[in-house]
């Protein structure tokens, strides 16, 4: 039985206080003073107005201070995952098998990341079953668990895939297993039409250096 | 920079055409290898005609539907160049004048489609059965009636309904078309061996024969396909 993830419901409320620092300083500040004439004036009286600032903040009373909650941002994401089975190298994962044969999140980047990343192919669970207008593809190899790739994606194992259905079409069909040479055949599939397809795999031919 | 964006193009369009090609068969050794063959200055044939069962292991495409399939095989000689083309042979009925050129794959793809539309399964179910009945009692006379043997045959007929038949619809055709393309003889310059399957357009007939024609360069080869 395939499992079944369901996963991510996510809600980040990231807060962000802002003391008013200041702000509060700035709305208890008198009005401006108006434009002096000539623009010597206009230093000393900068320096007037900074210093009001600064004498402000530490004087003004406590109750007249402004608490302020602005939401930095809100994030709410529900997100639904079917696990169709372990990937494989270098489909999504480009360094590799993890350690021990997990890699946190792999589904995830399968799920998502292969069918744009890979130049495969990439079959979901449903991919083989029947339907209407779709011709049928009986499979047997030799050794039993060998893995099936269709047009260079993976299928699954010969064993538990047995009979695949697909749509009308030309295809590459490879079989391969550990220590046995590769299975290659062009299958042409006609709606309503079944076609037996029988793969031994040679053990595979061992170079001999002098 | 638009001149490289031509070659660029070119190289595109190209190597589309290259994929696309027809791919054919491996070619066997040597033109003496096939059941039928004939060697010439410029080049030298080899023939061999697809019977009905070996077409139907060969293809998902239901070929005998529509065509007689012979594999041609084409050797240029050393240091020569082959122009092939599918024009360039005719099948013809022996005892006729009239011969068939090769069909495209195209033309098959669609004519087998047709075929298969218009058809319809036809079932048919024959029942046999052999028994023994026992007389019974009659309780009016309190005899006991004679038995016998019974025979009984019959046949069921189902005929399909118009809904879609395999090989009916129109990915069908392009599946075929593909087949029936990357199978065939691939067309063009050849300056090594080259081979694949040529398909006529022809209905077998029982006890019917056909020679193969083969003329380039003005020169012709003619090779009589066994039954």
């Amino acid at each position: 039985m395939r499992p079944r993830v369901l996963c991510l419901v996510a809600l980040l409320f990231t807060l962000v206080p802002t003391s008013l620092l200041g702000q509060a300083g700035e709305q208890s500040l008198p009005p401006a003073p108006a434009k002096p004439e000539s623009t010597e004036a206009v230093a000393p009286v900068a320096n007037e107005t900074k210093s009001k600032k600064d004498s402000s903040d530490k004087d003004s009373p406590a109750e007249k201070r402004k608490f302020r909650l602005r939401l930095g941002g809100v994030s709410v994401g529900a997100g639904y995952s079917y696990l169709s089975g372990p990937y494989y190298y270098p489909y999504a994962y480009p360094f590799g098998y993890a350690p021990f044969g997990f890699y946190p999140g792999n589904w995830v980047a399968a799920s998502y990341w292969y069918p744009i990343s890979s130049p495969y192919p990439f079959y979901t669970p449903d991919a083989f079953r029947y339907g209407d207008g779709r011709g049928e593809i009986r499979l047997t190899t030799d050794p039993k668990e060998a893995k099936v790739y269709i047009d260079g994606g993976y299928a699954g194992t010969a064993d538990k895939l047995k009979t695949l259905w697909l749509d009308p079409g030309a295809y590459d069909l490879t079989v391969s297993a550990d220590g046995r040479e590769d299975f290659h055949e062009r299958l042409y599939v006609l709606s309503g039409k079944s076609l037996k397809i029988s793969a031994k795999l040679d053990p595979e031919q061992t170079k001999v250096t002098p | 920079m638009s001149a490289k964006l031509g070659w660029a193009a070119a190289v595109v369009v190209i190597a589309s055409l290259a994929m696309a090609a027809p791919k054919g068969t491996v070619p066997r050794s040597s033109a003496d290898r096939y059941a039928l063959h004939a060697v010439r200055e410029k080049f030298s044939i080899g023939v061999v005609t697809l019977s009905p069962e070996q077409a139907r292991k060969q293809f998902v495409s239901d070929v005998n539907r529509c065509c007689v399939v012979v594999e041609v095989a084409l050797y240029p000689s050393k240091d020569g160049k082959l122009d092939v083309s599918l024009n360039d042979l005719v099948l013809r009925q022996n005892n006729s004048e009239v011969g068939d050129k090769p069909a495209s794959a195209k033309v098959v793809a669609s004519r087998l489609q047709k075929k298969a539309e218009a058809t319809r399964d036809i079932s048919v179910y024959p029942s046999v059965g052999v028994g023994y009945g026992n007389g019974g009692y009659d309780p009016a006379t309190g005899t006991r009636a004679p038995g016998g043997t019974y025979k009984q045959v019959g046949v069921g007929v189902g005929i399909g309904g118009s809904g879609p038949q395999p090989g009916s619809t129109d990915k069908d055709r392009v599946a075929m078309e593909t087949e029936l393309g990357e199978k065939g003889l691939p067309e063009g310059a050849a300056s090594a061996p080259v081979s694949g399957y040529v398909y006529f357009p022809v209905a077998r007939k029982k006890n019917q024969t056909f020679t193969l024609e083969y003329t380039v360069n003005g020169e012709k080869v003619q090779l009589r396909l066994p039954q």
